[in-house]
């Protein structure tokens, strides 16, 4: 087996990425146009959802709450299919760009609300009775006090759940988005260069994952509250 | 004493030609047809020494493409290529159960089979120049012809003219994938994941057309009074059984098994068990008889034919 | 009276009896090796030993950081290799659970990593004061410990990996949704002489996934979210 190896290492052929680098370069872009907008829009879902659900305002909170369960106990693909066979039944008709960003901000909105809302929550109760007794109206003691110092917290969390959806960019192959493992996979179905292909998609791929995940690191450093707090 | 020998004699030959006369009738004959004088099983050469060896088939079909390769609700494997696998069973093991069913896909079948998964892939799959470059075709057992199912109000005429800046849904990797990319340049081309979103997409006005297989779209257009087939039939390329390359036993096998099918007249009886009966009149000259050969255009390969 | 429709009967019949027992099963073998792998790799990486770290931290970078589609199509599309005298080819289930397993894996390895470093240095030295060695030391003393701090996470492991057999489907295996798929197939044709369904088929169908999804997930997450209380 240790010589099978080798042999598959000799014939690797760098020459079948180099050719297909326009073609991953064009998945990969449209890999980041839906991700983007997917987690541009999720974290705006979830600071609104999130603080919805901190504050506990009635009615809303629960709603919000049910998404969230709903969301998270069901698999992202069947949310993907189910959008993207059922919408057209309603006469709702949209593109697959659209379907794409719109079921994964679905999803990651809902990770969202439960990253901000522990962040939120996280938020020490005198600085938000400062803000109070400062004259601070609901609205204004959440702009100035909870969300600032909440948003920090909830960082770190919220960054992994946009690692998240990126990844899961991945699934959108089945309804026909031409994202980065699509194209790698009809790559690989024409010219049977498994190896060369999963090399490609691994570096793109890890390559967003670990940026982001270092960024965390970064962050939870430099954000860090001081230890007055 | 000499009589009742004599008359045992008589009697014994007169049961034995009556016996023989029972069993010789019951194996072939449905009729006066020529098929009659055919034995039931048709001279079979070596079977490849894996699949002897295993004592069944490994076949790859369709799981999702009624009415050829399809799961009943029971899980059973049904349809037109399914019956044809049941057949290479019977024929090389003495029974339809003696193959296993590898579920694939349009664009896992061809993986699938040079990955060595399975022996055969007998799964729509339709006579490419490109796919013989990859794998081995059998002599052909099916012949589809392309048609566009459109919404009731949409009138085609000729495809040239309609094409151009029109939206058209296929599945990936197919043959009609190729050619409006090959042909249509200013055609928007849409890939589905399946046969059914593709029909959604007609339906919900997500695109103007789906182009795909007659068999398909016509039990479409049958139930489904808001749709409609266009009258272009195009791209006539037949189907054939998938084998790896360098394996000339099993394709000297599956060939031959073919031709002993196509002989009998077995692919018309396969047609009358999968497809309801108001659509034989249409699909019989889909399947091979012994009056009418199917045949590959090797010397004009399909998808590089353009319609002017 | 039947509020389902008609058509829809034999389609959900389907769906449970050929998609969950499938789905179930691959995440049952997943969650195990995941479970068997990721503790032990875990439990390595705490040893003082910086390549033998490396080695493991990038096998949990890798597998975590990878979409798992990515990864079981890699894994299926890998052609036959030859393990001495056996010709070694995954089939399209094996290939998902062999998937799962790598991504569990890691997430278990980094789990029990954090767990084990979280055990007091007091429980080291007291265990190695009464003469265990340190395999004796993970076993009896850190490892039941750091195990239930665990538990919580794990279930969520359970959660998210019955969610992710779903990528199963881009390989052909006869999961849930695969079902939920082959039926929607079977009901859109009008080939199969199954009843033709309506055009909201979609929404009952892929519905129905989801609530079979829901009714297995929902209580786990309750489960790990009780066990997390509980702990603290």
């Amino acid at each position: 087996m240790f010589d099978r190896s080798v042999h598959v290492l000799a014939s690797f052929e760098w020459s079948v990425i180099w050719d297909s680098q326009g073609a991953l370069w064009g998945g990969f872009k449209h890999t980041m146009k839906a991700g983007v907008v997917g987690i541009v829009l999720a974290y705006l879902v979830g600071l609104v959802l999130g603080a919805l659900r901190a504050h506990r305002i009635p009615i809303l909170n629960q709603l919000a709450a049910s998404y969230v369960e709903l969301i998270r106990n069901t698999p992202i693909l069947v949310q993907i299919f189910f959008l993207y066979y059922g919408l057209p039944v309603l006469g709702i008709h949209l593109d697959v760009f659209t379907v794409a960003w719109l079921s994964i901000t679905i999803w990651g909105g809902a990770f969202m609300t439960e990253n901000f809302r522990a962040g939120f929550e996280a938020v020490p109760q005198r600085l938000s009775e400062a803000g109070y007794a400062l004259g601070f109206t609901r609205l204004q003691e959440f702009l100035y006090v909870t969300l600032p110092i909440g948003g920090r917290i909830a960082l770190p969390s919220t960054i992994n759940s946009a690692i998240s959806v990126i990844k899961n960019t991945s699934l959108l192959l089945l309804i026909g988005y031409p994202e980065l493992t699509y194209v790698a996979n009809n790559i690989q179905s024409n010219t049977f260069r498994t190896f060369e292909m999963f090399t490609a998609l691994a570096v793109y791929y890890l390559a967003i994952v670990w940026t982001l995940s270092a960024l965390i690191r970064f962050l939870e450093r430099r954000l860090a509250l001081p230890e007055a707090f | 004493m000499k009589r009742l020998v004599v008359l045992t004699i008589v009697l014994g030959l007169v049961v034995a030609a009556a016996v023989a006369a029972t069993f010789g009738s019951a194996a072939p004959a449905r009729g006066v047809s020529p098929q009659a004088k055919l034995p039931p099983k048709p001279k079979l050469p070596a079977l490849p020494a894996a699949v002897k060896a295993r004592g069944k088939w490994l076949i790859g079909v369709k799981c999702d493409t009624p009415p050829f390769g399809w799961q009943d609700t029971s899980g059973k494997n049904r349809g037109y290529d399914v019956e044809v696998a049941r057949q290479f069973a019977k024929w090389a093991f003495g029974s339809t159960s003696k193959v296993d069913f590898t579920c694939v896909t349009t664009a896992s079948r061809i993986g699938t089979l040079t990955s060595g998964r399975v022996d055969i892939i007998i799964s729509t799959l339709t006579w490419t120049a490109d796919r013989e470059k990859v794998i081995d075709y059998s002599v052909p057992y099916y012949n589809a012809a392309g048609r566009l199912l459109v919404k009731n109000n949409v009138a085609v005429g000729k495809l040239a003219t309609w094409m151009p800046g029109k939206k058209i849904v296929s599945t990936s990797g197919s043959i009609y994938d190729r050619w409006i990319k090959n042909c249509f340049k200013n055609t928007s081309f849409q890939v589905v994941s399946s046969p059914a979103a593709g029909v959604l997409a007609v339906k919900n006005d997500q695109a103007n057309a789906m182009m795909y297989d007659d068999a398909f779209l016509v039990g479409v257009a049958a139930n489904d009074s808001s749709l409609k087939l266009s009258s272009n039939i195009f791209l006539k390329v037949p189907w054939g059984v998938g084998i790896r390359k360098n394996e000339p036993d099993m394709k000297r096998w599956v060939d031959a098994a073919v031709r002993g099918m196509r002989n009998r007249d077995l692919f018309w009886s396969i047609l009358k068990r999968t497809i309801p009966r108001r659509f034989w009149k249409t699909f019989r000259p889909n399947a091979p008889s012994p009056a009418h050969k199917l045949q590959y255009p090797r010397s004009s390969p399909p998808e590089n034919n353009c319609p002017s | 009276m039947n509020p389902l429709p008609e058509w829809f009967r034999p389609v959900s019949e389907y769906i449970l009896r050929e998609g969950v027992p499938e789905t179930l099963r691959m995440a049952a073998i997943a969650v195990v090796a995941s479970l068997v792998i990721g503790v032990v790799l875990g439990t390595l990486m705490t040893i003082r030993f910086r390549p033998l770290q490396w080695l493991i931290r990038f096998y949990v970078e890798v597998w975590r950081g990878l979409p798992i589609l990515v990864t079981v199509l890699f894994i299926f599309w890998l052609p036959a290799f030859d393990v001495g005298r056996h010709h070694v080819q995954l089939s399209a289930y094996q290939s998902a659970a062999l998937a799962l397993t790598l991504w569990g894996s890691a997430q278990v390895a980094e789990a029990t990593r954090g767990a084990v470093q979280s055990i007091p240095k007091e429980q080291h030295e007291a265990a190695a004061a009464l003469g265990f060695g340190w395999v004796g030391r993970q076993t009896f003393v850190i490892l039941p410990q750091a195990l239930r701090r665990m538990v919580p996470p794990l279930v969520g492991l359970l959660v998210n990996t019955i969610q992710n057999t779903t990528i199963a489907f881009a390989i052909g295996v006869n999961e849930v949704l695969q079902a939920g798929q082959r039926q929607f197939e079977n009901v859109t044709s009008g080939l199969t002489g199954q009843p033709v369904a309506p055009s909201y088929a979609p929404f009952l169908i892929f519905g129905y996934v989801a609530l079979l999804f829901f009714i297995i997930c929902f209580p786990l997450t309750r489960l790990a979210a009780y066990l997390e209380k509980r702990l603290t």
